[in-house]
């Protein structure tokens, strides 16, 4: 792990409460992250805040505004003499006060000036997070980091609202951590070690004592064996055929003299299995399509590390897998004696060692067919990745300049959303839209004066009306939202903004640790309802 | 700062949150982010209390704490860190227990609102019922990982904290830790017990000898006849000796210790035949005899490398070495507490239940994974937090606003569920008529042994620790008006050992328990039971109609399972059981809560047509889920 440095402190303890949740490699990807923020309002340095105390390596803040008092107000990382000074230059500052194993940098330019200047210079970052940037620099944006498949994640609270669209070209993940995974036991299609051991154990001979603590796993294998026999080599596949497996494990418990079935738990256990262990190993969709990807299927010397090894699992699979994914190699846990769950859990690692080691010289012919050295792919990523195989997912959002264009615009998704009766979140996504609209045209917001409120909802209605219009929608949006956009005037609300730097700070670390799958593509987050709402755009 | 919000909070809601008064119960993860967002949102007077002192593990998300803090007065420093930024505003810090009595109700009557970041049940379940007495809306909120909850509370209008029972807090009976542990956790509950009984408080309910009153024992004729000849055998001498005593006439000893532990003492458990019979007996280790090393996975790191026995053998006399001197350092009758955080007395409790783990075949655990067990160490980052804490601010705002009944209980998931909710807002519950704190005549029954059972349990396991009260009077309501347990020091002290029946309480009795501080009054039925299953002292059940009717059924029958009630208000309680997400480290929960919570909480978030009542979802999540002792939240 991340050895001491800067702070003093141990990162072990420092960071103890996050590693049980991305683990120390998680940690290590992190640390190694630059993170670029453009615009410290308060959402900025609140989305800044939430990643900088977990110990990114690096932020840079690109700003080329200055303090305002408005800005003092809501900020925390901004202070009432730091008003007129560099808002980039202050929060920097203030911000590195968190972590002092966290270098900040900042540059006090706007994002257009440096767009302008310098259109490279984003290439460095890992991921960009912008906030309330303006249609044009946004697209301008947008478009060099797809170019050069950096994360953007675009993040904006107006009044109650909170909105978030990440862009990113593509997004690989290993570690997708799912909710709910069954265990990879191939009942189904057992392995030969699987076999072998299974076979060896005769239930007829045992003691009373082995009879009862031999594992589940081993029973519901032997009578799946005997249910094929009479089953041409299926194995149960319906609810009534379960079920008569179910009874003739449940004849299988050993009787008393008195005839009486003695208290056998592993019986019980392996009846309550049946239903979740006896699956079909299958490859699953994801991962299929997956092998099925034109960046699979032509692996070349620009490929990224993700597509070498899902082209060596792809081969594997069709090879030495007898088109079954590498074992994941782990079992739960049950009664049994130590000794037989050992030798158990011995079969599945060993299976799936042996797996890992075919995916692994495949990995290294590719490699060498690229000219690449084998050191280039570590064992152990390979191993977290044959571990992971059936977990691995691919995250292609839709381009900002897709959304943005006449012709591309999700029109079906938007006009549902008008169209729904209750009004939903994504109505503020049009709202948005629409100030914006407004802003190019009056070269302000709508409500930033109290008495700006009444005469603005007509030109914010209007401004929407040529929105839906250019979009092909005949539906209109209802004038109480128009009145409640007219009535946030802009303003930054702590609250949204503490909200959304959670929100947003976990895309981040999603993201950078290459853990989770990420919010695809666009969130917007009501703070009057406590509602949100995730859609493709 | 008013600038920004002159639209959004309209009318004289600005000038509300001006003139508020609020208090923040906590000052940790949510503690710091309610604060700052309080202040950022036009909040003046403000006032928070917490009694912990900052730790290097909080720095990861508790922002207004810097690494120059550590062991300093959370509140305090909280205070000082939020005024740099925001002098305007005036900020009162108690570094103190919210338990105490000097907060009584007249405190709690000044506030405008409060807003609880707890990470505890028991200073929850106090603040809720100080919120009531007090008649002031609770903000109630917590988190665990990714997971998170905001709800509102307010007397006479929505479910108060303890309206539903929460799943009883995770503990093991005696004879499982002391005689057949079957799962890591128990071993480490045994490690833990080992290092008070050696070096800390002693308590006679942390034995870890062997437990000869294991009541699968006594279940078979016969047994006891051969028990008792084991006990006055070669053995006889570990019973009558308590084992600090013995281990420090040995001068700590590692490889006596060692081998009575973990050679003598499992003997000892192989001579109780039954407990076998079902089970893979233990097997003796011998210190100078241990298997010898294998797996050499020796280039990950320490905390994260699953040690082997002899690994385990070393770091225990290491450890005993080096306990033993800081036991020496803290004189005459001094003792040791145990601490997650400190490195020697983890590495003990490490080897000890991985040793204990070996000896019963369990699987062993690393270092890191133990110090999570041990210390019940919940997840905790920042953007939960901020999340959570930005909830908390909206309903709060719409409190202020006079729209508390469009306050929601709000759950975060880890990632959006089935139809894109990243939030899933139910509508608030009213409250429940048979809670035994917020309905207006409060009652429960308690299911003890009248002739086994002390005033003294009644006092601590009962009233103070299962229904949550501080300091408790209790008069039997037998028109004398006998006091058997008096909140005054030194008054009713006497009682603490004798048996309820000593007091004429019996089936049926009725006793007044109140607690002044909580301007709290309950009535307590007693029903009498010869015995509990699974080893149990007591049971509270909530719903006297359900349980009466049954158990003059189950005397009239003279079942032998006359707790029948008792499974009934079990039923109930999964049925209900809400989800109470404690902030940081809370007691006996186990590390997989996170995986259930989550795995419950996503297939109740999924299916139902939002905003929702909880207990619907509930429910439902109980039919997903099955009976995982799933958590928790307010």
């Amino acid at each position: 792990m991340a050895e001491t440095k800067g702070s003093g402190l141990d990162k072990n303890n420092k960071y103890d409460r996050q590693l049980r949740l991305w683990g120390d490699h998680g940690q290590s990807a992190l640390e190694a992250a630059r993170v670029c923020l453009i615009n410290a309002t308060a959402t900025g340095t609140e989305i800044l805040k939430n990643v900088i105390l977990p110990g990114i390596g690096s932020f840079t803040i690109v700003d080329g505004h200055k303090v305002r008092g408005e800005d003092v107000g809501n900020n925390f990382f901004l202070l009432a003499d730091s008003i007129g000074k560099s808002r980039a230059q202050v929060a920097t500052e203030l911000l590195g006060e968190l972590n002092d194993d966290v270098t900040g940098n900042f540059v006090e330019e706007s994002v257009e000036t440096l767009l302008e200047s310098n259109p490279d210079y984003f290439s460095t970052f890992s991921v960009v997070v912008a906030i309330n940037l303006h249609e044009k620099a946004l697209l301008q944006l947008g478009g060099v980091l797809w170019e050069k498949n950096i994360p953007l994640l675009v993040c904006r609270c107006y009044g109650f609202i909170g909105y978030l669209r990440l862009a990113v070209r593509e997004h690989t993940i290993v570690e997708s951590h799912p909710d709910s995974a069954l265990e990879d036991l191939r009942l189904d299609r057992p392995f030969p070690g699987l076999q072998t051991f299974c076979d060896s154990l005769n239930m007829e001979t045992m003691t009373k004592k082995e009879h009862g603590h031999t594992p589940w796993l081993v029973l519901l294998y032997k009578y799946v064996q005997e249910w094929k026999k009479t089953h041409d080599g299926q194995i149960p596949k319906n609810y009534k055929e379960k079920n008569m497996l179910k009874e003739m494990i449940r004849k299988g418990i050993r009787q008393n003299e008195e005839g009486v079935p003695e208290l056998e738990e592993n019986f019980d256990e392996a009846v309550t299995h049946v239903n979740s262990a006896l699956v079909t190993t299958r490859i699953p969709s994801e991962v299929q399509a997956l092998f099925d990807d034109p960046c699979c299927t032509n692996i070349n010397s620009e490929s990224k590390t993700f597509w070498i090894l899902c082209r060596a699992l792809h081969d594997f699979v069709h090879n030495e897998g007898n088109g079954d994914l590498p074992l994941r190699g782990t079992i739960p846990d049950m009664t049994s004696d130590s000794e037989r769950y050992i030798q158990l859990q011995n079969v599945y690692r060993e299976q799936a060692a042996t797996d890992m080691t075919a995916i692994r010289n495949r990995v290294h012919a590719l490699l060498q067919s690229l000219g690449r050295p084998c050191g280039a792919v570590s064992d152990n990523e390979i191993k977290t990745f044959c571990r992971n195989a059936a977990f691995l997912r691919l995250v292609r959002c839709r381009s900002l300049a897709e959304e943005y264009g006449t012709n591309t615009v999700n029109k079906d998704e938007l006009n549902m959303h008008l169209e729904s009766e209750e009004g939903d979140d994504l109505l503020f996504y049009i709202l948005l839209r629409g100030v914006d609209r407004f802003y190019d045209e009056y070269n302000r917001y709508p409500g930033r004066d109290n008495s700006d409120v009444e005469p603005d909802i007509p030109k914010l209605k209007t401004c929407l009306t040529k929105l839906l219009h250019d979009w092909g929608l005949s539906g209109t949006v209802k004038e109480d939202y128009i009145h409640e956009m007219c009535r946030y005037g802009a303003s930054e609300v702590h609250s949204i903004a503490s909200y959304m730097g959670g929100v947003v700070a976990q895309e981040v670390i999603k993201i950078l640790t290459t853990q989770f799958v990420p919010i695809n593509n666009t969130y917007v987050y009501n703070g009057f309802l406590q509602t949100s709402t995730t859609v493709q755009l | 700062m008013a600038a920004t919000l002159k639209g959004v909070l309209q009318g004289s809601l600005a000038d509300n949150v001006k003139n508020s008064k609020i208090l923040v119960v906590g000052a940790g993860g949510i503690g710091c982010e309610v604060l700052k967002d309080l202040v950022l949102t036009g909040f003046k007077t403000i006032e928070v209390i917490d009694l912990d002192t900052i730790d290097v593990s909080n720095l990861n998300r508790q922002f207004l704490f810097r690494k120059e803090h550590v062991k300093k007065s959370k509140s305090q420093v909280a205070r000082e860190s939020v005024l740099k930024f925001n002098p305007d505003v005036d900020i009162k810090a108690y570094h103190d227990s919210v338990m105490s009595p000097d907060y009584d109700v007249n405190f709690f009557k000044q506030f405008t609102l409060v807003l609880n970041a707890l990470d505890n049940r028991a200073a929850r379940n106090h603040v809720n019922r100080m919120c009531l007495a007090a008649d002031i809306p609770l903000v109630e909120s917590g988190t665990a990982g990714y997971l998170g909850q905001v709800t509102v509370i307010k007397k006479g209008l929505t479910e108060c904290y303890e309206c539903q029972p929460k799943p009883p807090q995770k503990t093991f009976p005696g004879c499982t830790i002391r005689n057949t542990p079957s799962e890591p956790i128990h071993c480490v509950v045994w490690a833990k017990h080992l290092f008070n009984q050696l070096f800390g408080e002693d308590d006679p309910d942390q034995d870890v000898s062997p437990d000869t009153e294991d009541p699968e024992l006594t279940a078979e004729a016969g047994q006891s006849a051969l028990q008792s000849e084991a006990k006055t055998d070669e053995i006889g001498g570990i019973e009558r000796k308590s084992t600090r005593v013995w281990a420090m006439n040995t001068g700590y000893d590692p490889e006596k210790l060692f081998n009575k532990l973990f050679r003598d003492d499992i003997k000892y458990l192989l001579s109780m035949e039954t407990l076998w019979k079902k089970r893979r007996p233990p097997q003796p280790l011998n210190m100078t005899q241990l298997p010898s090393d294998t797996d050499g996975n020796s280039s990950a790191i320490r905390d994260q490398r699953q040690w082997s026995v002899k690994e385990c053998a070393n770091v225990f006399s290491d450890c005993l070495g080096q306990l033993k001197k800081e036991l020496a350092t803290q004189g005459d009758g001094g003792m040791l507490v145990w601490d997650k955080d400190d490195e020697t007395a983890l590495d003990f409790v490490a080897s000890v239940a991985n040793i204990r783990a070996h000896i019963f075949g369990i699987a062993m655990k690393t270092r890191f994974d133990i110090k999570s067990m041990a210390g019940n160490i919940i997840p905790a980052i920042a953007t939960t937090n901020a999340i959570i804490a930005g909830l908390i601010i909206m309903e709060a705002i719409k409190i202020l606003s006079g729209k508390i009944k469009s306050c929601k209980t709000v759950y975060l998931n880890r990632v959006p569920n089935d139809r894109n909710r990243l939030l899933v807002p139910c509508t608030l519950d009213p409250p429940n008529p048979k809670c035994y704190v917020c309905a207006p005549k409060p009652e429960v029954t308690v299911v003890v042994n009248c002739t086994r059972f002390k005033v003294g349990a009644l006092q601590d396991k009962v009233l103070k620790s299962y229904l949550g009260m501080v300091a408790p009077d209790v008069e039997i309501d037998d028109g004398k008006g006998t006091i058997i347990i008096s909140s005054e020091e030194g008054e009713t002290e006497e009682n603490n050992d004798k048996f309820l029946s000593d007091f004429g309480i019996r089936n049926g009795t009725r006793l007044k328990c109140d607690d002044f501080l909580q301007v709290y009054s309950l009535v307590v039925t007693i029903a009498h039971v010869e015995k509990l299953e699974e080893e149990k002292e007591f049971e509270v059940v909530g719903d006297l109609s359900e349980l009466q009717p049954q158990e003059e059924q189950q005397q009239a029958a003279n079942g032998s399972k006359p707790h029948n009630g008792g499974d009934k208000a079990d039923e109930k309680e999964e049925e209900d059981d809400l989800m109470l997400i404690e902030e940081e480290e809370f007691e006996e929960e186990q590390q997989r809560m996170e995986e259930e919570t989550r795995t419950t909480r996503k297939r109740k978030a999924s299916s139902e047509t939002e905003p929702t009542t909880k207990r619907s979802k509930t429910a439902e999540a109980q039919a997903a889920a099955g009976d995982n002792d799933v958590i928790e939240i307010s």
